[in-house]
C-alpha cells in the first residue's frame, strides 16, 4: 500500500486530499499542517510520497521541498506541490524547482489519485 | 478510474460526494469566518484604508476559498475568489465598487446569502 503525505495549512484541503486518495485509490494517507511538521512526519513515516502546498504560513511550500532536499533521510522522496495559482509563469517557476510535479488547485477529488499516480510514475 | 487504482473495499463516485458533502457542511463556519473577512476589507476598501493585517488576511483568506470551493463543487465560486484575490493583491487602493459586485456574487453562488 502507497503512503502519502499530505502537507497543507488548509483543513478542508488536507480532508479532502485524505478523503480522496484513501477512499479511491487505497492509500495510506497521514497529513501535517505546517511545513515543520511535515518535515518531522516524513522524517519518521518514510512516505512515499509527499503532496506539498505552496503558500503556507512560515515556512512555504518551496523553503519546505528545499530542506527536504536538505535532509539525507527524505530527500529521495518525490514531492508534488499542490498550487492555486493559476498563471504558467508561477506553474513554471515551481516545477524547475525539481519536485515531481504541479498540481492545481482546486483538484477534482475523484481523479487527484489518478493526477498523482501519473506524475509519479506509479502503474494506474 | 483505473481498475488498479481501485482496492476492493473503495468508495463509488456517490459515496465519495456524499462523504465531501459531509466535509462541506462541517466546514460551513469557517466559511463564514472567510466570507466575513472578505466582507471587511471591502468595507474597509469603501473607506479607503484597506491595508495592512486586514488585507493581507483577506488575501490569504480569498486563495484558500480559490483553492478549495471548486472540490466541492462550486467552479464559479473558485473564480469568483480568485479575481477578488488579484483584486486585492494589485498595487494601490483595491476597487471598492467591484470588491462588493464580487463578494455579493460569491455568496449567491455559494447560495449561502441568507445563511451567512
Amino acid at each position: 500500500m502507497r503512503r502519502i503525505l499530505i502537507i497543507d495549512d488548509d483543513d478542508d484541503i488536507r480532508e479532502v486530499a485524505a478523503l480522496s486518495l484513501e477512499s479511491i485509490a487505497g492509500w495510506h494517507v497521514t497529513t501535517a499542517n505546517s511545513g515543520a511538521a511535515g518535515i518531522r512526519a516524513a522524517v519518521v513515516q518514510q512516505p512515499d510520497a509527499i503532496l506539498l502546498d505552496v503558500m503556507m504560513p512560515g515556512m512555504d511550500g518551496p523553503t519546505t521541498f528545499k530542506e527536504i532536499q536538505n535532509t539525507p533521510s527524505i530527500a529521495h522522496i518525490p514531492v508534488l506541490l499542490l498550487t492555486a495559482k493559476v498563471q504558467g509563469v508561477d506553474q513554471r517557476r515551481f516545477a524547475s524547482l525539481g519536485v515531481a510535479g504541479v498540481l492545481l488547485k482546486p483538484f477534482d477529488p475523484l481523479t487527484l489519485a489518478t493526477q498523482m499516480a501519473t506524475m509519479l510514475g506509479w502503474s494506474v | 478510474m483505473p481498475s488498479s487504482l481501485r482496492p476492493s473495499s473503495a468508495l463509488n463516485p456517490g459515496a465519495i460526494r456524499t462523504l465531501l458533502d459531509e466535509v462541506w457542511q462541517s466546514g460551513l463556519p469557517l466559511l463564514s469566518e472567510r466570507l466575513a473577512v472578505l466582507d471587511a476589507a471591502t468595507a474597509a476598501a469603501h473607506s479607503g484604508n484597506c491595508t495592512g493585517d486586514l488585507r493581507a488576511q483577506a488575501i490569504a483568506e480569498a486563495h484558500k476559498l480559490s483553492g478549495s470551493l471548486g472540490m466541492f463543487g462550486y467552479p464559479e465560486g473558485t473564480n469568483l475568489a480568485r479575481e477578488i484575490e488579484a483584486l486585492l493583491d494589485a498595487p494601490g487602493l483595491p476597487p471598492a465598487a467591484r470588491l462588493t459586485e464580487l463578494t455579493a456574487a460569491l455568496r449567491e453562488t455559494l447560495s449561502l446569502t441568507k445563511v451567512l
